[in-house]
């Protein structure tokens, strides 16, 4: 190789290079958003900490879509005590090592009241200690997970196993008559934590768990659990897989006929986002159980929906329970809530003693209201089931539950 | 019975996927000496040219056929534009490709918005044969795998073009001095492999769901492939998918899951430990 071939070669290295870290850069740089009108008051500066790029960039964007409508909402009705809330972005980038050192930016340099944020648990592992030991900062963690969280000034706005599980199971074992629960699974914290409270329902109703399996998250390939579950005889399949494992997953258990002979398929972080993930007639039939999901009958949902469909209009992005976006929502009412409770105190300690003790009225699926030092809120939950007309997938509401205990802490 | 039926069949499906990956990679790596780290993007832009087909409302059979005329294209472009510079240094070359596997990668996720994308088969459902439900796509993609190794076999083995290909790899100087032109016989071998990875996301999209990460998935067990079965002939990288593939696929029956995917690399390392070649070694096509 020539003199001139080899520099030529390894600019073009360079080049490429550049081009792929600029995608990162672009998204990561932070961003403020201004509160619009005339406020005598000093705002109340929330810090949101989401990942607008990498693996679970929809969810993320859902996220920050969910904390702009309910902020712009909450500054038009006056603000908080007078005071109008400004916001501030920080990507999180789906990686926890990224994760850190934007968080440290909103704590030190921008200097938030309050960080909302994390979807994956491994997320929220990373930017905890930041914020709430090293930060001093007030967290609120949106989205539903397997539990055990209780660090103090942290508190958790969506579902726990409890809420998920507590209704849903005895519905598939009474109503929908199964007896045999297969638990596939990726294999992190969530599925485990949760599998494992789980398992305690589906026994002390009287139902039996025939495996519980654990796969790489990437899993290609799956006819050995296809095959354990016709030879186990499962009539119910429990799932925690999660994408990319999922689509092929479905896909074999759908072709080996388990939901023709009568086997039941149920998920529960399926909002409407992710049945578009599928075919629709591999849906057909799968039981959810979330906090809420656009059908549910409330007034006060669909105007919200309405809303937001007016904010974002053909956004990709939906408001839906199963991406932490309803827990986004909730986490930024409780804490206008309790700044209210405090009369316009932002300190750590008022806020957070008045976040024990916060109520929400309305929101999506319904109110919410914290349990007195458990950091965790009873909530409304539904059970859904897909159905499909004309090859379209919908969630039709078939039980629901009013404010259901997170039995944690 | 059935079940045995069907688990054969399963096991073969995932083969099938497997070499079919694994063809358009040990071409390139074969004939010319280039370990193509973009590879799993290849295979990705063949998907989503079945998505932009879709889409676009056109019917997903015209974007399987037209998956590899793109990459073809697309091959032939990067062959003259970044990989010819890097034939004379292999190991350059696996960064060059990375470098531009992660620019392809990025670009098409950001097209994408992250989200996952279901492709639905042209051929949805399942045939009964006695008494076993047999996946339609499943059979069409084991079924087309089957053909394309023929094809590609017959016209490197049997065609004075694939006669030229192999030439210009054993001694590319006397190939040149027998009037042979190299330069355009490595950029069609290149385009040849891109057009086979590009059939082969095609192929595999309905089963799996478009995301960025698609091709990336399968990359390594596919240079694992290529490793076991031995670079430099046509038939080894074939051998070496069908054993990976068929290892991941059939281990989860015996072992835990989570333990299947580094059995089948400890596995495959201790064979080559024995077969450093790899399977084939003499009688290069």
């Amino acid at each position: 190789m020539t003199d001139k071939m080899r520099s030529f070669g390894r600019r073009r290295l360079l080049g490429a290079g550049a081009l792929g870290a600029a995608g990162w850069v672009a998204g990561g740089g932070g961003w403020m958003l201004a509160p619009k009108g005339a406020f005598a008051a000093e705002p109340i500066r929330m810090g949101i900490a989401t990942d607008i790029t990498g693996a679970i960039a929809p969810s993320g964007n859902a996220n920050w879509q969910v904390a702009q409508f309910a902020v712009e909402q909450i500054n038009k009705a006056g603000g908080v005590v007078g005071r109008p809330i400004e916001l501030f972005l920080e990507d999180t980038a789906s990686d926890p090592k990224i994760a850190v050192g934007n968080v440290r930016k909103l704590i030190q340099e921008r200097k938030v009241n309050v960080v909302l944020g994390g979807i994956t648990s491994a997320m929220r592992q990373a930017i905890k200690d930041p914020i709430v030991n090293r930060g001093r900062t007030l967290y609120i963690y949106p989205q539903l997970y397997e539990g055990q969280e209780c660090t103090k000034s942290l508190y958790c706005t969506g579902p726990t196993p409890a809420q998920q599980c507590d209704k849903l199971i005895p519905y598939l074992i009474k109503t929908a008559g199964k007896k045999r629960f297969a638990l596939p699974s990726a294999n992190y914290v969530w599925p485990q934590l949760l599998n494992k409270y789980a398992r305690k329902v589906i026994e002390a109703n009287g139902a039996e768990v025939v495996f519980e399996e654990y796969y790489p998250l990437d899993q290609a390939e799956y006819s050995a659990t296809i095959g354990k579950i016709r030879d186990g005889k499962v009539d119910c399949v429990f799932n925690t897989v999660i994408p990319p494992g999922l689509q092929p997953f479905v896909k074999q258990l759908y072709e080996s006929g388990f939901q023709k002979n009568g086997g039941v398929l149920s998920c529960v972080y399926y909002d409407e986002n992710l049945l578009n993930y599928h075919p629709a007639q591999e849906m057909e039939g799968l039981y959810s159980c979330l906090d809420y999901f656009q059908s549910v009958d409330d007034p006060f949902s669909k105007q919200l929906q309405a809303d937001y469909a007016k904010k974002f209009p053909d956004t990709k992005y939906l408001f839906t329970a199963g991406s932490a976006a309803t827990g986004m929502y909730r986490g930024i009412k409780f804490y206008e809530a309790a700044v209210k409770a405090t009369n316009g105190d932002l300190s750590r300690d008022a806020v957070s003693a008045a976040m024990d003790k916060a109520k929400i009225e309305n929101g999506p699926g319904g109110g919410a209201e914290m349990v007195p030092g458990k950091m965790h809120c009873k909530m409304n939950m539904y059970i859904a089931q897909c159905k499909v007309d004309a090859g379209k997938t919908r969630y039709e509401v078939i039980a629901s539950d009013k404010m259901v205990d997170p039995k944690e802490c | 019975m059935g079940i045995e039926i069907k688990l054969a069949f399963d096991l073969l499906a995932f083969i099938s996927v497997m070499v079919l990956i694994v063809l358009g990679l040990g071409i390139i790596a074969s004939m010319m000496g280039i370990f193509n780290f973009a590879h799993g993007e290849f295979v990705l832009l063949g998907a989503y040219t079945v998505y932009l087909f879709e889409s676009s409302g056109l019917p997903g059979w015209a974007g399987i056929l037209a998956a590899p005329l793109v990459l073809a294209l697309i091959g032939v472009v990067l062959e003259r534009l970044v990989i010819r510079r890097f034939y004379a240094a292999p190991i350059i070359a696996m960064l060059g490709t990375y470098a531009v596997g992660l620019v392809i990668r990025e670009i098409v996720r950001g097209l994408l918005g992250g989200h996952y994308k279901s492709i639905s088969e042209p051929l949805p459902g399942a045939f009964t044969l006695f008494g076993v439900d047999f996946s339609i796509w499943r059979t069409v993609i084991v079924l087309v795998t089957a053909c394309i190794i023929a094809l590609t076999w017959a016209f490197l083995a049997r065609t004075s073009l694939g006669l030229q290909i192999r030439g210009s790899l054993e001694n590319p100087n006397l190939a040149r001095a027998c009037g042979i032109s190299t330069s355009r016989l490595y950029a069609m071998t290149f385009a040849f492999g891109a057009a086979l990875a590009g059939l082969a996301g095609a192929l595999i999209v309905p089963l799996y769901q478009l995301s960025a990460d698609i091709g990336t998935r399968f990359l390594v067990q596919a240079f694992l492939s290529v490793m076991l079965g031995g670079v430099g002939t046509f038939e080894g990288p074939v051998l070496g998918a069908a054993v990976v593939g068929g290892m991941a696929a059939g281990l989860p029956w015996v072992v835990i899951p989570v333990l299947a995917d580094p059995l089948v690399f400890i596995i495959a390392l201790i064979i080559v430990k024995f077969r450093p070649q790899g399977f084939i070694t003499q009688g290069r096509l």
